[in-house]
């Protein structure tokens, strides 16, 4: 224990890449939780592709000498905010299936962006471009660490702000409008936040380490813990365990913390989604014993559609 | 109850169409007085969704306007729904968000104000007292996901007679409810809007369970087909002109019932 305390104070890099972890945990039990609530789960990958296709832009317009003080980052956050804006619009009416055509479509244009100005960007420029996607959170460097706080402050703090608001906007869009709250602003305000913490986490840590690390623990923590703060404070768990144990893992064996974490945090939706199913079977066979025949027959169609529902979404 | 002068709705020449360009209603014209319980009829796609959402602003007429409580839909939507209590269609509202029962009830009092939206002990006990009236109050602390459709329908009826406002707007809240959960959910808004000086519109496919506590039936068909008490709609000719030929007026204890067989849920996104 006081050795890895050590190594600890020892290693400025280890200092930030567990703070980071912190960091990221949050960020997935703030925003990652709202997304899956929302069935929005894929606007993680999209938004950090997106990134992709900003970061370009600003190498482009950076090197090319158009506009020199273009940081890559700056382009990376502004076509992160564009896809959340989009998403947004398309899923104004509270259509879950719009806003997922919304993300994909802004995937793929911006991919095509950056693959399009990657013509136009010095050879070795590129590696830059696909390094943001891979990332590591042992290579993060103090400024990294700046920005990746503030905007995991923001969130933190306009998630507990708005908590009741998102959580409103999520269940019933068209009933809160009608009933005087401003669910659209609330809408785009969710979106928009949850986007400029995505890009900045995947500059960090990677586009791989977010995905994995946004969706997973939140689909998982959304199977089987019944409130909504109960699920941030899992999703927080199951994040943080899942990048500590990449990093720790990293020590002893040749291996990248992020793919550990990914796997693990991906596991953990399995395991949910086993937990579940035997907890309903339980469920089933222990039931009062004064259920009719007909309640039987409703439960387990109900058991059945919802069984088809999951093969469907994921 | 006290009859005031502005109309509860208030319709001049609407004519609104359908996300995808079709006309979901034309020519509509009518007048209902405040406050009254009223019931909108009729078959599937005859624009009975759309009329309460532009009622409520959500949705922009095309021509015409229409008025709530004497404020327009468009100008002063903010001003309306700061009245109104809605339920909506039961598919629109999403059961994965693990929120409790408690929370969807307080939920019609705390949109009313401002942010952090904190319940009182005042919330708290008229969000329980409301689900009293259907018969819920033991599943205050129940995740709402795991509640049958019908409890769910319940719950959100209870969300409306929770929340402040003068006007309760309903949309098909019992479909797909058994009898029993149909039966708790009538009697409850007909004691209320007796206690209260409230007006109740509510959606329906089913006119029958609620014939004898409403006052005003509209009956559409994309246009306004026929206005009036109950029994005075129940007319033969009318019915059939919109839901077919199998249409049929039964008289029961004195009243008029319709029989169709149309008692589907319809849905527009």
């Amino acid at each position: 224990m006081i050795d890895i305390i050590q190594i600890i104070i020892e290693s400025p890099f280890l200092q930030r890449a567990l703070l980071a972890a912190i960091l990221i945990a949050i960020i997935a039990a703030a925003s990652g939780t709202f997304l899956v609530f929302r069935g929005l789960s894929f606007m993680a990958s999209g938004v950090a592709h997106a990134a992709l296709g900003g970061t370009a832009l600003g190498i482009f317009l950076q090197d090319s000498g158009l506009v020199p003080w273009f940081d890559p980052i700056m382009g990376a956050l502004l076509f992160s905010i564009l896809v959340a804006a989009f998403t947004g619009y398309a899923g104004e009416s509270g259509i879950t299936q719009k806003m997922e055509v919304a993300v994909g479509v802004s995937f793929a244009l911006s991919m095509s962006f950056a693959v399009f100005l990657m013509y136009y960007i010095p050879p070795y420029k590129i590696p830059q471009i696909w390094g943001y996607l891979i990332g590591d959170i042992l290579l993060l460097n103090d400024l990294d660490i700046f920005m990746l706080g503030s905007t995991t402050l923001l969130l933190a703090v306009i998630t507990l702000m708005f908590n009741k608001e998102f959580v409103y906007v999520s269940i019933d869009m068209e009933g809160s409008t009608a009933q005087g709250m401003n669910a659209r602003a609330y809408h785009y305000l969710m979106l928009i936040v949850s986007a400029l913490a995505i890009a900045l986490a995947t500059k960090a840590v990677g586009a791989i380490l977010v995905y994995a690390i946004m969706v997973a623990p939140a689909a998982a923590s959304n199977e089987l813990v019944k409130s909504v703060r109960g699920v941030i404070f899992a999703v927080f768990l199951i994040a943080l365990v899942a990048e500590l144990v990449g990093i720790a893992a990293s020590f002893v064996v040749f291996v990248s913390p992020s793919a550990i974490a990914g796997i693990l945090a991906a596991l953990s939706y399995i395991l949910a989604l086993q937990i579940k199913r035997v907890r309903d079977r339980v469920d089933a066979d222990i039931d009062d014993p004064d259920i009719s025949p007909d309640d039987l027959k409703v439960t387990w169609k109900q058991a059945v559609a919802h069984e088809y529902e999951d093969g469907h979404d994921h | 109850m006290t009859v005031t002068e502005t109309p509860l709705i208030e319709a001049h020449d609407l004519a609104v169409r359908y996300q995808n360009g079709a006309l979901a209603l034309h020519h509509v014209s009518f007048e209902i007085k405040s406050p009254s319980f009223m019931a909108i009829i009729g078959p599937n796609g005859s624009g009975k969704s759309t009329l309460v959402k532009t009622a409520l602003g959500l949705i922009k007429p095309s021509r015409g306007t229409i008025k709530v409580m004497g404020y327009d839909s468009q100008k002063k939507s903010g001003k309306i729904r700061k009245q109104v209590r809605y339920v909506p269609q039961r598919d629109s509202i999403d059961h994965t968000v693990p929120v409790k029962v408690k929370d969807i009830v307080l939920m019609g009092r705390l949109l009313k104000k401002l942010p952090p939206r904190f319940a009182t002990s005042k919330d708290i006990a008229a969000a329980k007292d409301a689900l009293q009236q259907v018969d819920m109050e033991e599943l205050w602390e129940r995740p709402f996901p795991e509640l049958s459709g019908g409890q769910r329908q319940r719950v959100l009826v209870a969300r409306a007679l929770a929340g402040e406002g003068s006007i309760l707007v309903l949309d098909e809240p019992m479909a797909g409810t058994d009898i029993e959960s149909q039966n708790l959910i009538v009697a409850a808004l007909g004691r209320y809007h007796e206690e209260n000086d409230v007006s109740i519109i509510m959606i329906t496919h089913d006119l029958n369970p609620i014939h004898t506590l409403v006052e005003d039936v509209l009956l559409l068909k994309n246009t306004v087909i026929g206005l009036g008490e109950p029994c005075s709609i129940m007319d033969p000719k009318l019915i059939k002109k919109v839901y077919g030929p199998t249409a049929r007026i039964v008289e029961h204890s004195g009243h008029r019932y319709c029989m169709t067989r149309d008692s589907g849920i319809d849905r527009h996104d």
